[in-house]
């Protein structure tokens, strides 16, 4: 009983686990298509920088880089960012600003501090006159300017090394946040509430500047005094200022606030967000780098490139953590540098920390790497591609399929459509058809559970019973109406021979000899359809026609040889299930393909009528998922495909034809395969459900096709590798599945063998694991205790 | 009196071929009767009981349901079919169901039970045939005596008017014939009317009230029990010598 009760779900939804993993190969698809469609890579590295303190300020100077830091930390580097060591000399105060000009460098910090290098001599000129210097400005090879709080000093360094310090002139009680000179005469400082003060003695003496007046209370805490016409500064709520010489005007006087139009976030994306006047980031730090090129640096890991003077702004990728704050850069030219930040932290650019786009670079097809890379996009494409022909082929091969099998085996005679009566006619071509009709959202409702609250039924069941009892009591009341039939027969007689005579001038016009007829059909189409079409109706006249209530078996002696004939035993719905299959299971396939989309031109003919359905002006706003499937129209108003189908089953012809030339011809085969199947299910197991009062439908249903198709899928499954194998016979009509996507790679890098490897592999992936799934569902839907389970 | 619940009349069936199996065979069945239809292989025994709940169309002859004709197109087939029970030499149980599923089946679909008053009913019936145990079993992991006794209880389940059985030991090791007839033989004493095409000569003797001798499509001996002691023709003597044998 143990083993009884594992298996009880053996229909059922599998277990939880498999779930979990059907999920996570989904996922694992997604996630790898997902990666597959765009490849950015970040324009900064990250260089080993030998030591953990927090860096705060770095330069570049003589073909050096610089890079000072809290605890007094001075480390260089000599091949351009590369490698670093410490060197210097030793302080143990922090570094918090430096310059580079003139041939000197200047490095200030806390408690007064101040280092100054000239010709490679470092020389320690701390004073005690200050407390922590907040920045430092060069005004030539010997002297600079500092800034500390509201105060600010000059300095000139005589030759033995001896400062000379004095006050500059200055006009307000505001603390001063930023200094930068252009040359030994102008300079800029920046500080709270706004104010911008200019310099053009080296410091000596300062004017107050007009800002703009929004940023009249905040503060600006970098500016930088680019060049002769231009100058950007920021402040502490993310505004960026700009100042350029108008006229004989020179900069610095007049300021005005960058309007941020879009702001990019990592990763080179099409979204953006709007700025306003203000980055929506922490920002602390600003390095001009060109006239319109700014390069902006702040806390959270925030590095970020704008090439239009702060219009646009694109964050970029950090190799780092993105709780990495950044202090600042040093730029050797307007591409190769250093950011550094805190934790020691220096990313190394030679493209001014541009992202860079997998792909556009020349690619070297005779290197498998290279290869991969630039093909597997392709074959994803056509992987996904042959998918969708193959997902809906599958679906309309197995429905035709089962519909072609059901016709096939069903048990409807000539004679039981001689035996019909009216209301028989009424319930099987009126009433069922409405009732299915009906009974579809009422299942439907039914599945909820809400029916038996509102005790839901189909309406028509009292039209149906009655429909029934009446044809049980005609067929009991009156004899079979043989002179209906009869008349029935001639009429069908007269109309067949109408048919095939009306239209033979149409076949005799082709001017066709001898066997050259076998073509007529195509010369001809509706006039052969239309003969055939009499053919049929006038043998079904002939056999009306010859009705006397006796349904047997004739017995007809010609010469020595007995034939029987079994007219009533005809089996109408079978007979064209039968001409069905037979046309499609001997033509080959790819002249299918061929015929049907460029001879029948059937993708044509159904994107026509569909996109009528579905036409742009009624879908706009009105789309859902439903019509999606169909057809989805590009909505954006600025492309340039704007109006035109981009997606959907209808959006190409090739697909169109190519579903239905799959899902026809596998139906003609899985039909084949179900057909045989249901005769395997021995005859007595529809005889016991007919035992029980099951009607035939009933029995099909409940009995006999839970287990044909249990049977069915071992073949069911080759014939679904099948189509997926000749779904590469779709290439030939121009629809990029996997195998025309091959011959495209091909065509580009000459690259056979790989090509068609990759394509060999990537159809086993898809039949395999299809194969695996059907392998699962076998023995999931295995009855226990029975053989026929195909393969266990 | 008690009343004839079943009535064949005449009946003739001539098979696609030209085969003519049975060729006029009359008799009637009454409420709690149990008859026993032997013969030999090919003697038409089979066709007459498939023909009597029309598996089987008869060619000619009249067959009757408590009096109501059956074997016209305006008797409703589903509905005759599901007053009379009929058990298979083959049991054809639905191997995709569980016994109890196989039970309720026709109670769900046929009867339109709801599916958890078909179940207990079905246990009901399941206890009669002593398969109560075995109600989640598929029919795959059954022994075949089990299995012919759900296939008992699935026609038992309709509750019909009368059981057909069609040779229900001839597929069965002799060693599981017993349980089988034990059960059949229970119904009888119930008071179940039953026609039972058998090979089973003991039990035809033991609980039939009337036995049918049939060779070659034609009722050769019609009488109660006893004939199979004393049998009348030559043709039914060599039979069940043969099967003495």
């Amino acid at each position: 009983m143990v083993t009884e009760a594992s298996t009880e779900r053996f229909m059922g939804w599998p277990k939880r686990k498999d779930l979990i993993a059907t999920l996570a190969i989904v996922a694992l698809f997604v996630s790898i298509s997902g990666a597959s469609a765009q490849e950015v890579r970040s324009g900064w590295a990250m260089v080993d920088s030998g030591t953990e303190s927090d860096l705060l300020t770095a330069e570049f100077h003589e073909g050096e880089f610089w890079a000072f830091g809290t605890g007094g930390i001075m480390i260089s580097s000599i091949d351009g960012g590369g490698t670093w060591s410490e060197s210097g000399i030793s302080v143990n105060q922090d570094l918090t600003s430096s310059d580079s000009n003139f041939g000197s460098m200047a490095v200030s910090g806390n408690d007064g501090t101040i280092l100054f290098m000239r010709d490679g001599v470092w020389t320690d000129v701390s004073t005690s006159l200050f407390g922590d210097i907040t920045d430092i400005a060069l005004t030539g090879n010997s002297s600079f300017v500092v800034i500390q709080q509201d105060e600010i000093w000059t300095c000139e360094i005589s030759e033995d090394g001896s400062a000379d310090w004095n006050s500059a002139s200055s006009q307000g009680e505001i603390d001063y946040f930023s200094i930068s000179f252009l040359d030994s005469d102008n300079g800029l400082v920046s500080g709270e509430k706004g104010a911008i003060m200019a310099s053009t003695d080296g410091g000596a003496s300062w004017e107050y500047r007009d800002a703009p007046s929004e940023v009249s209370a905040t503060g600006i805490i970098d500016i930088e005094y680019h060049s002769s016409i231009r100058a950007y500064a920021i402040s502490d709520e993310g505004h960026i200022l700009k100042s350029s010489r108008e006229g004989n005007v020179p900069v610095g006087f007049v300021w005005s606030i960058v309007e941020i139009e879009r702001e990019y976030p990592p990763g080179g994306g099409s979204e953006f967000e709007v700025g306003g006047s203000t980055l929506d980031s922490d920002v602390s730090n600003i390095d001009v780098i060109g006239q319109f090129k700014l390069l902006l640096s702040g806390s959270s890991g925030y590095l970020a490139i704008s090439l239009d003077g702060g219009n646009i702004v694109s964050q970029q990728m950090i190799p780092l953590s993105n709780e990495t704050s950044f202090n600042g850069f040093a730029m050797q030219d307007g591409f190769r540098g250093i950011a550094i930040g805190e934790n020691g932290s220096i990313l190394r650019t030679e493209n001014a920390g541009s992202e860079e786009f997998v792909g556009f670079e020349v690619i070297d097809f005779n290197d498998f790497g290279q290869f991969v890379d630039y093909s597997k996009e392709r074959l994803m494409d056509g992987l996904v591609a042959t998918a969708k022909i193959v997902i809906f082929g599958i679906i309309m091969g197995f429905s035709l399929g089962i519909i072609l099998s059901m016709l096939k085996t069903s048990p409807t005679t000539l004679k039981n459509v001689a035996q019909t009566n009216r209301f028989q006619i009424l319930l099987v071509f009126i009433v069922t058809p409405i009732w299915v009709l009906m009974q579809i959202p009422i299942s439907v409702v039914k599945a909820t559970g809400l029916a038996k609250r509102w005790n839901l039924d189909n309406p028509l069941n009292g039209v149906m019973g009655y429909c029934k009892e009446r044809s049980l009591q005609i067929a009991a009341s009156e004899p079979l109406n043989v002179i209906a039939i009869r008349v029935i027969g001639v009429a069908l007689l007269a109309f067949g021979i109408h048919r095939i005579f009306s239209n033979l001038d149409d076949i005799s016009a082709l001017n066709l000899d001898g066997w050259e007829h076998i073509y007529s059909p195509i010369g001809a189409p509706s006039a052969v359809f239309w003969i055939l079409f009499g053919v049929g109706m006038a043998v079904l006249g002939t056999i009306f026609l010859s009705c006397n209530g006796d349904f047997s078996i004739r017995e007809l002696s010609l010469g020595r040889s007995n034939i029987s004939l079994n007219p009533w035993g005809i089996r109408p719905l079978n007979t064209i299930a039968t001409v069905y299959t037979d046309i499609f299971r001997n033509t080959p396939l790819l002249v299918q393909f061929m015929f049907i989309h460029f001879g029948f031109e059937l993708g044509r003919r159904l994107q026509d009528p569909g996109m009528m359905l579905f036409d742009f002006d009624y879908l706009e706003g009105n789309s859902n998922f439903i019509t999606d499937i169909f057809v989805v129209y590009e909505t954006n108003p600025e492309s340039l495909a704007y109006g035109r189908p981009i997606g959907g089953i209808l959006e190409d012809r090739a697909y169109i034809s190519a579903i239905f030339a799959l899902g026809l011809n596998s139906g003609a085969y899985q039909c084949e395969t179900i057909r045989g199947a249901i005769a395997a299910i021995p005859s007595g197991q529809m005889e016991a459900g007919r035992s029980i009062g099951l009607n035939y439908m009933q029995s099909m249903r409940l009995v006999v096709m839970p287990q044909a198709v249990r049977i069915c899928i071992p073949p069911l499954g080759n014939e679904m590798v099948n189509l997926v194998l000749n779904s590469s016979l779709a290439m030939i009509i121009g629809y990029a599945e996997i195998t025309r996507q091959g011959k495209l790679i091909v065509a580009t890098t000459f690259q056979v063998f790989w090509t068609w490897g990759m394509v060999l592999i990537s159809y086993f992936l898809i039949t395999w694991t299809l194969a695996l799934f059907l392998r699962y569902l076998e023995e999931k839907t295995r009855i226990p205790g029975l053989g026929i389970s195909g393969g266990a | 009196m008690t009343e004839i619940i079943l009535s064949v009349e005449d009946m003739e069936k001539t098979y696609v071929g030209g085969v003519h199996a049975v060729r006029g065979v009359s008799f009637e069945v009454k409420e709690g009767d149990s008859l026993a239809i032997i013969g030999s292989s090919g003697s038409g025994k089979s066709t007459v009981l498939r023909c009597i709940n029309r598996l089987i169309e008869p060619t000619k002859g009249v067959v009757r349901l408590k009096g109501e004709k059956i074997n016209t197109p305006a008797a409703d087939i589903n509905e005759v079919r599901s007053r009379i029970g009929m058990v298979f030499q083959s049991f054809e149980l639905f191997s995709h169901l569980r016994v109890i599923d196989n039970v309720s089946l026709g109670l769900i679909h046929v009867r339109g039970m709801g599916r958890e008053e078909a179940r207990s009913e079905a246990r009901k019936v399941l206890e009669r045939v002593d398969m109560l145990d075995r109600v989640d079993a598929y029919p795959g992991n059954l022994s075949g005596g089990q299995k012919q006794r759900v296939a008992i209880a699935r026609a038992l389940a309709m509750k019909p008017e009368v059981m057909l059985f069609d040779e229900p030991t001839s597929a069965l090791d002799p060693e599981l014939i017993g349980s089988v007839l034990e059960t059949i033989q229970g119904l009888a004493e119930e008071g179940m009317t039953m026609v039972v095409v058998t090979h089973e000569i003991g039990f035809a003797r033991d609980v039939a009230d009337r036995v049918i001798y049939m060779d070659q499509g034609l009722i050769a001996e019609d009488g109660p029990s006893s004939i199979i002691d004393e049998p009348k023709t030559e043709r039914m003597r060599e039979f069940l010598s043969s099967i003495n044998d």
